[in-house]
């Protein structure tokens, strides 16, 4: 295809793109980075993995299975979620991570034109997708690192659709209380759909914090996003889901992608969902790691910003991009904050002790070796 | 990432009968889109040059396209046309200048082209070539204006300035700097105000709830994955201050989300550099009136660095090892050798900045008369009054560091290393001079 072909095919706000590069796999990083070792800090992944009823199923999933189509709206599994949740299965939609469900929402009220309304600094995917199909993003400042739920109100128009609101945020940690929460829908009343992104809801052990799940009888412009990609420790699999009222769901049905969540991520997620124990020994891992951290990053002389969720947020004295580069060779992987609009900012998954001591040390020498003096370690 | 805002278009067959429509057509769309009839006219002149010039080199049959642009300070016109109609050779600067003894010193329509307009640049795309005039609108010289005394804000805001806000932080800058910290294009606040108003520079100042500024930063894409600042600058601020950190972070937090991945920083104060820039190296400036400076440049990278592979000339490679280690890129280099290919001869382009003295080559075809192609491009740049020579290798084409041995027999020495600034990382060099 020639040049000026595609130039007269691509949409104007297409051309604007780059390409999403991922990061390389693994080992290939490993072998640029000359590391013998890769700690993965940078996805708030799970390093217990999935939950034993979950491996159970991916050990027993017969390889026969894979010739055969999945269930094209995981049926058995939106019939575990009404159980657990105590809703209807039509109240769910499925998709292939919660990426998927950001765009079915988004493509099922947004025209050129319209707008949405999320966080400057927060999980970039609702830009991005907002930015991808042509929707103008209004992004309202976070205030004291946390969602300025009147900032939100103050943008609304009547051609917003669509408010993000990710509860507890990410990367900061912060959430809305139940009474803020209820305050900010009364005043949004039925204008436009909220999202309550709960991406890391089983992390949360706040009294204080609000279960979206609940509020659709009083709120039925209010969707919750949910997914096996954390607590779950289901990340490589693909599978998260949103639920809200019927009437809600079955609009944002109409441009949902079927078939697009494979078997096993459908079967292990089934035996994922009851799995409380698992949660309990996370939130202990999570809870010992922030014990030990904390202490150590304050010895370090630095801050971070370190609320709810299996993550800190770290300020350094150096390019964020510097430090991962160097924390690379050291074989420890994070995730850079620049991007997230937090210059100099690193953000680090809570893992196991011996993780944590490990990224400590190689956090400590590659402040030492930038500020060129000696270290206490 | 320039943002030219109106612009016009005409093809013609490449035939010296066109030449009136030619002119005609950059003369009239120069003055449409806001160049005075002085300028015009010498756009209009380094036009009919290129255009008689291509066509006495175009096969028959061959056609241009004239692409007129008007960016808001300056009117930009491009030739456009394709590789096969032509000899590529003849599109080096120096394709008539002294390469066999006993032929004239005639000069290419191409040189004198380029003394007519304040920017000229050749440059290839694949199978299509394309020269680009530049001429800017003209400014008054900066007066010596009453300035506001500047003092240390207590409490301060940092939002986008109006074109007066603009045109004051330009003052300031003169004021408060020394020459060698201050970008040539600052010398008129006006063309400052204009850039910034047409969006090809973007800016943000720091000013107190009286509207007292205590700084300012601009920046602008260069290409469409680095983008360069310039700042911050401080008025009466201290580092401790926070204004100028506060200016780094509104710089970057713009540019966080868009397709950039590194940033280059000119004019920044070492001490404040350190918590957000890493050293990149100098680059030696030399000034019109001979004075000779060194200039800092700093980078950050503004992306997780996810490696590379990338090709070398055992000329640069102490050097590359040499910088990879201190930015720590995690790259994969790979040598590249010389196995008695045939290649005619090499073919350069060239970007001219008379306003800075500044000639940058670029690598359009390799051959084995490289050493010879670029002593006579040095030769003939220094004779034209642009003592900064420069040479952009990019290392993700394994061909350009074919170059590397003669670059050094010619006096050249590799400078900068630019990450992912063009196919792969960019190899800045530097003539020495002399």
């Amino acid at each position: 295809m020639s040049d000026w072909a595609l130039e007269r095919l691509q949409p104007e706000y297409v051309k604007r793109f780059e390409p999403y590069v991922p990061n390389k796999p693994d080992p290939e990083l490993m072998k640029l980075y000359g590391s013998s070792r890769l700690y993965r800090l940078n996805n708030n992944e799970n390093p217990l993995g999935p939950p034993l009823a979950a491996q159970e199923v991916l050990r027993r999933f017969a390889p026969s299975r894979a010739a055969v189509y999945p269930s094209g709206d995981s049926f058995y599994m939106r019939e575990k979620l009404a159980g657990r949740f105590d809703k209807h299965p039509e109240q769910f939609l499925v998709g292939n991570g919660a990426n998927e469900v950001i765009s079915f929402v988004m493509k099922a009220f947004c025209e050129p034109g319209d707008n949405i309304i999320t966080a400057d600094k927060t999980f970039a995917v609702y830009e991005w997708v907002a930015d991808f199909s042509g929707i103008e993003a209004r992004l309202v400042p976070l205030k004291d690192y946390t969602f300025d739920d009147q900032g939100l109100l103050d943008r609304v128009d009547e051609r917003t659709k669509v408010v993000f609101v990710c509860n507890p945020n990410n990367p900061t940690g912060t959430y809305w209380s139940t009474d803020r929460l209820r305050r900010f829908l009364d005043a949004i009343s039925e204008r436009c759909v909220v999202v309550l992104d709960e991406a890391y809801f089983e992390f949360v052990e706040a009294d204080d914090y609000p279960d979206g799940m609940r509020m659709f009888d009083e709120y039925p412009n209010l969707v919750v996003f949910r997914t096996f990609s954390k607590m779950y420790g289901l990340a490589g699999l693909r599978i998260g889901y949103l639920a809200g009222g019927r009437q809600l769901v079955d609009a944002i049905r109409r441009t949902c992608i079927v078939y697009s969540v494979n078997s096993l991520a459908q079967e292990a997620a089934f035996a994922a969902v009851e799995d409380r124990e698992h949660v309990q020994r996370t939130r202990e891992m999570v809870r010992k790691g922030k014990d030990y951290l904390l202490p150590e990053l304050n010895r370090l002389g630095l801050s971070c910003v370190a609320h709810e969720g299996n993550f800190v947020m770290i300020q350094l004295p150096i390019s964020d991009t510097l430090a991962y580069r160097k924390l690379m060779r050291e074989g420890i992987m994070v995730r850079t904050m620049t991007g997230f609009r937090f210059p100099n900012f690193i953000r680090v998954t809570i893992s196991r002790i011996e993780v944590m001591q490990a990224f400590v040390g190689a956090l400590a020498r590659v402040l030492h070796s930038q500020r060129g003096g000696a270290t206490d370690r | 990432m320039s943002v030219p805002s109106r612009g016009l278009r005409l093809t013609v067959n490449a035939d010296d009968r066109f030449l009136q429509v030619a002119t005609s057509f950059v003369e009239k769309a120069s003055l449409a889109l806001g160049l005075d009839e002085r300028a015009a006219l010498d756009l209009t002149l380094a036009s009919e040059e290129i255009f008689t010039y291509v066509c006495h080199k175009a096969s028959p049959g061959a056609l241009i396209s004239l692409a007129s642009r008007g960016g808001g300070y300056y009117v930009e016109v491009d030739f456009g046309f394709e590789a096969r109609e032509f000899n590529m050779q003849a599109f080096n600067l120096t394709s008539r200048v002294a390469r066999r003894a006993d032929e004239s010193l005639e000069e290419t329509g191409l040189v004198i082209a380029s003394r007519m307009v304040d920017r000229f640049h050749f440059s290839q795309d694949g199978r299509r070539l394309r020269i680009t005039l530049v001429k800017e609108r003209s400014y008054p010289a900066v007066e010596a204006l009453p300035l506001p005394e500047s003092k240390p804000l207590s409490m301060f805001a940092i939002r986008e300035p109006d074109p007066e806000e603009v045109k004051l932080c330009v003052r300031l800058v003169l004021r408060d700097y020394p020459p060698q910290a201050i970008p040539f294009s600052f010398r008129s606040p006006g063309k400052i105000a204009d850039m910034v108003s047409c969006g090809e520079l973007r800016a943000a100042i720091a000013v107190d709830r009286g509207g007292s500024v205590g700084g300012g930063i601009v920046w602008r894409w260069r290409g469409s994955k680095l983008v360069q600042s310039f700042g911050p600058y401080l008025f009466a601020q201290t580092i401790e201050s926070g204004v100028g950190k506060a200016l780094v972070d509104a710089c970057l937090t713009s540019i966080a989300r868009t397709p950039a991945i590194g940033i280059i920083s000119h004019s920044l104060a070492s001490d404040l550099a350190a918590g957000f820039f890493e050293p990149l190296g100098t680059v030696t400036i030399r000034l019109k009136d001979g004075r000779v400076h060194e200039n800092a440049l700093y980078y950050r990278h503004l992306e997780e660095d996810l490696g590379l592979a990338v090709w070398s000339d055992p000329a640069i490679e102490p050097f590359l090892r040499r910088e990879y280690e201190r930015l720590a890129f995690a790259r994969e280099i790979r040598t590249v050798r010389d196995d008695g290919e045939a290649a005619a001869y090499a073919v350069l382009s060239a970007g001219l900045d008379r306003e800075a003295a500044r000639a940058t080559l670029h690598p359009i075809w390799w051959g084995r008369d490289s050493r010879e192609t670029l002593a006579a491009h040095v030769n003939m740049l220094q004779k034209e009054g642009l003592p900064n020579i420069y040479f952009e290798m990019d290392i993700g084409r394994a061909w350009h560091c074919h170059f590397a041995p003669a670059l050094m027999e010619c006096g050249f020495e590799p400078r900068l290393l630019l990450p992912y600034a063009g196919e792969g990382d960019l190899v800045v060099f530097q003539h020495r001079g002399g």
